[in-house]
């Protein structure tokens, strides 16, 4: 609030107040026509009236004091930004809860009225006007306001102290004002040293500095509080001062500067032609044209266009002020409160203007106070944005973990869903079902147990009768906390057999021990692996038959020459008996050789019916060497015919061995022909078959070792392949059926070259020991 | 005096009962177990057949048979098998096998096929001894006269053997009667019959140093 140096009166401060707020209008309103119109009667119904229309803004009628009346008067015009932002001030005491006060605000309006005898005239006025509410105190805002004030006092409110705010010291210091005890206040400076500072800090390469002042008393003050400290403040700078200039020249200097210059003005309150304005609007007016920046030390003109400055917020000096009223107010000597050291000053920018010249923000100093910038909601409204984030938050953490778990619901629904129709697929390929045996139900399952399961002697009613015991024992068994697995059979209604395979845990049920668990129809596989074992052992007696037939010859001359004996010797009998003088001796003698020849037939046929024969089940303790030799009898023709000789080199005192005379027949069968084979085209004197027996760690060993081509090295592992032949006219099946023989008596089967050519096939049979037995049996079906 | 019957069978049964039906039969019979055991009396065999086993360890009929056959010896081969097959028959038969039985046989067809065979035998005992008989009054000729027999072997007239030969007719006609004598042919058809028997190579030999 800059004060001129000449004083104008407030013509009506009624009309002015058209544009003021509410509460003050009516204020205006009620003390104007208490003080000017009204009887006493009236002038108190329309007190109460205004308290009723104002509601409870007001401090109510009754409040233990009566608020404390405060005459403002402002040097300038009501609209004046200054005067706004110290009024805020005023109205912000620090203390709420001090002695209520009631602020009436005039207006000089200096420039634009002045005059003594205006002064007088609105002094007159404002005593008259307040008469019914004496000012407890008179705020001079301004040094036009506190000159007038000062002048005026004693012809208005003589009691009243006086509070001055926005008066530079420099002012203050040439009058009487800081002398007078009941004059108060905290003085100002206008920091165009510091505002110079920051301007040389915000433009370190400036070229030049125009420093704009006005043709008032004021303005030319504040050119030389400029020159004053320019010097020292910026010393490199060239500076040009354009002061009482008119208007438009001011304006079309300023627009033909560039932003390497900077420009400081204070603004004015009037140009070379006397055209009155106000600081602010003269800058605003600047800026509007203006090829450089613009700093000022007046804080109201922040907003207007200037960069910035060093200066002291009006709102500041409002707030001081209206703590030293209240002070007064409450009792302290006002001359005690006046204070000598000026208000402190702070830098401040408008960030807009920081933006516009392109001044890099980390040149701003960090404790200037920044105005307009990006109206950051996180600066205005720190605590509801944070409380509003966090609220969002929340609630944007619950509802993603309401999404995630809705999703994560979703996907094992889905999963479940999945897994459940890939486990009904599963058991339903695997024909597989669950079961709940009550074990200690032997009777009717009760209630409880009835929700799932059956009773044990129900399940052992459907099994097999040949499978039952052996069920009943695995239960037994499973009782014993051991798990359940078996492969049993059942029998329906109508005879039909299945087959399951079940494993299960024990568990106590509510109705006593339960056996829980899955079992699978495996009645195909079980057929299948029947049907297989049948075939097997179907291409088994083919092979035997098969190889009888090549046989044939060797065997039916075996089988005819007992025959051909018998009948010779029978032949001989019968003529001996037609002629006398035949020896009964010698006929004893040719007789007994019939019986023998008739055995000896009898037994090649029981040899050769053997191989012929299905449903040889029988496991036996076998002697090994006794079968080869037996074999060897089969086979003795053939091989004569074949011009091949076997050689015998067997161990004596062999321990039994456990297997099926027959399988173990044809497997030495196949083994000797196979010998025999290998040797077609070699010299006939050479044709010898090795055949030995020994005692091995694993068992009884026996070796073939014939003299023939041997085998090729890549023939080596293959030679046990069915339908695997390097014969024209073999299968392929005679080793591999040896194999499969071994394999079934646990022995082993395999073959070598030997260095002196030929091949060498040895077979191993585990010794017969009386608990494998039965095993094998088992194992063993019928062929 | 009987005759001799050669059995050779790797089985003693057999042999044994075999060879109790020949002597039953009538015949002598001789027993070997083995093929080689046999050939080891082959050079003293006089008459007599051989019933042989085909089926043996060691050397079997056939090779038997062709051992003779290369050795020379000729004997009636009677072949026994436990199981005739046709190429083994025919191998036999082509080797000259008299006949070819197979086990079981009964006695008859066996004393048959014995008989048979030393019939067989005594035809080829005969036969060989007739050679030999007109061999050695071939060889009695002289050169010229075992050109004029070729010539009246050839179809040729006495005249035109006289042109070939640059003899005339009447030295012909006195060779004729001296071959005729010498070869004891009774008749040109008879003396025909006896130098067909003879062997080609007898036939086209070098005539005798000394006519």
């Amino acid at each position: 609030m800059p004060p001129m140096g000449r004083c104008y009166y407030s013509r009506a401060s009624l009309e002015l107040d058209r544009y003021g707020n509410g509460r003050r209008f009516i204020e205006r309103l009620v003390s104007s026509a208490s003080t000017l119109m009204l009887p006493g009667p009236a002038r108190f119904a329309a007190l109460v009236a205004a308290v009723a229309l104002l509601g409870g803004g007001m401090p109510a009628a009754g409040a233990p004091r009566d608020p404390a009346n405060v005459l403002v008067v402002f040097s300038n015009n009501r609209l004046l930004p200054a005067n706004v932002e110290v009024d805020r001030g005023l109205n912000d005491p620090a203390n709420p809860s001090l002695r209520t006060v009631r602020l009436f605000s005039e207006f000089l309006d200096a420039p634009a009225f002045g005059g003594d005898r205006h002064e007088a005239t609105t002094a007159s006025y404002f005593r008259d006007k307040y008469a019914a509410r004496q000012p407890a105190v008179i705020v001079a805002g301004g040094s036009i306001a506190l000159d007038f004030v000062l002048r005026y006092r004693a012809h208005m409110f003589p009691e009243a102290p006086i509070v001055h705010v926005g008066v530079d010291r420099a002012w203050l210091s040439s009058s009487k004002a800081a002398l007078s005890p009941d004059v108060a206040g905290w003085p100002i400076d206008y920091d165009f040293a510091g505002t110079l500072a920051l301007a040389a800090k915000l433009h370190p390469a400036a070229d030049g500095l125009t420093v704009v002042t006005g043709s008032t008393t004021w303005d030319r003050e504040r050119e030389r509080d400029v020159r004053l400290v320019v010097a020292r403040a910026w010393p490199a700078v060239p500076v040009t001062y354009l002061s009482g200039l008119a208007h438009e020249e001011v304006l079309a200097r300023l627009s033909a500067l560039t932003p390497a210059h900077v420009v400081l003005t204070p603004g004015y309150f009037a140009d070379a032609l006397g055209r009155i304005t106000a600081p602010r609007e003269a800058v605003a007016a600047m800026a509007a044209v203006s090829g450089a920046p613009i700093y000022s030390p007046f804080s109201s003109q922040i907003g207007s266009g200037i960069v910035g400055g060093r200066m002291t917020s009006y709102v500041e000096m409002g707030r001081a002020a209206r703590a030293i009223v209240d002070r007064i107010l409450a009792g302290v000597a006002p001359a005690s409160l006046a204070r000598e050291s000026p208000m402190p000053s702070h830098d401040q920018v408008d960030w807009r203007q920081v933006r516009r010249w392109d001044i890099p923000p980390e040149r701003v100093p960090l404790d200037a106070l920044v105005h307009f910038r990006e109206p950051s909601l996180w600066e205005m409204h720190r605590t509801q944005v944070m409380i509003a984030l966090v609220i969002v938050l929340i609630q944007s953490g619950l509802i993603a973990a309401l999404l995630v778990e809705r999703r994560q619901r979703r996907r094992t629904a889905a999963a479940l869903a999945h897994s459940e129709r890939q486990l009904s697929l599963a058991a339903e390929a695997a024909r597989l079902s669950a079961f709940n045996w009550h074990i200690d139900n032997a009777g009717v399952p009760n209630s409880e147990s009835q929700r799932g399961g059956d009773a044990l002697a129900d399940v052992l009613a459907s099994v097999h009768p040949g499978d039952r015991l052996r069920v009943a024992a695995a239960v037994r068994e499973a009782a014993g906390e051991r798990g359940f697995e078996l492969e049993y059979r059942t029998v329906d209604a109508e005879r039909r057999v299945r087959w399951f395979s079940a494993r299960g845990r024990l568990a106590r049920g509510p109705g006593g021990r339960e056996l829980t668990g899955v079992r699978t129809d495996i009645t195909s596989r079980k057929e299948a692996e029947l049907q297989a074992e049948a075939d097997r052992v179907a291409l088994r007696r083919l092979s035997r038959i098969s190889t009888m037939g090549q046989l044939s010859a060797a065997i039916a001359h075996q089988l005819n020459q007992p025959l051909a004996a018998i009948l010779g010797n029978a032949e001989t009998v019968r003529k001996m008996l037609g002629r006398t003088g035949a020896s009964s001796e010698e006929m004893r003698e040719i007789i007994d050789d019939i019986i023998t020849e008739d055995k000896r037939a009898a037994e090649v046929i029981r040899r050769v019916g053997d191989l012929y024969r299905r449903g040889d089940v029988e496991f036996a303790a076998l002697d090994v060497n006794e079968l080869v030799r037996e074999t060897l009898e089969i086979l003795r023709t053939e091989l004569v015919m074949r011009h091949v000789t076997p050689v015998l080199a067997l161990a004596n005192d062999l321990p039994a061995v456990s297997g099926n005379r027959v399988q173990l027949q044809q497997l030495f069968l196949n083994l000797l022909l196979n010998a025999a084979d290998a040797m077609s085209r070699t010299a006939m004197e050479a044709r010898t078959i090795d055949v030995q027996t020994d005692l091995d760690p694993r068992g009884v060993k026996v070796s073939v070792i014939d003299r023939g081509v041997g085998i090729e090295g890549a023939a080596l592992a293959r030679v046990f392949d069915a339908f695997w032949t390097t014969k024209e006219h073999g299968l392929g099946v005679g080793l591999a059926i040896c194999k499969a023989i071994a394999d079934a008596h646990h022995g082993s089967l395999t073959a070598d070259n030997n260095a002196a050519g030929g091949a060498t096939f040895r077979l191993v049979l585990p010794i017969a020991e009386a608990r494998r037995e039965g095993a094998d049996v088992e194992r063993c079906l019928p062929g | 005096m009987s005759s001799v019957v050669y059995l050779v069978d790797d089985d003693p049964a057999v042999l044994r009962s075999l060879s109790r039906v020949l002597a039953e039969e009538g015949f002598d019979p001789r027993s070997f177990a083995s093929g080689e055991a046999f050939l080891e009396h082959a050079d003293s065999l006089r008459g007599g057949c051989l019933v042989l086993d085909m089926t043996m360890p060691g050397m079997s009929g056939l090779e038997v048979q062709r051992w003779m056959e290369q050795a020379g010896i000729v004997i009636p081969v009677v072949f026994l098998t436990g199981h005739g097959d046709i190429p083994t028959t025919v191998r036999a038969m082509k080797a000259g096998a008299s006949n070819f039985l197979t086990k079981p046989v009964t006695a008859a067809a066996l004393v048959e096929a014995v008989r048979g065979a030393l019939a067989e035998g005594q035809a080829l005992q005969g036969a060989a001894n007739e050679l030999a008989e007109f061999a050695r009054r071939f060889e009695s000729l002289t050169l010229r006269e075992r050109e004029v027999l070729a010539g009246l072997v050839a179809g040729k007239l006495n005249k035109q053997i006289a042109v070939d030969l640059g003899i005339v007719e009447q030295t012909v006609k006195f060779h004729r009667a001296r071959i005729m004598e010498r070869m004891q042919a009774r008749t040109v058809a008879e003396l025909m019959h006896i130098t067909a028997r003879l062997p080609a190579s007898l036939l086209s030999s070098a005539a005798p140093r000394s006519p």
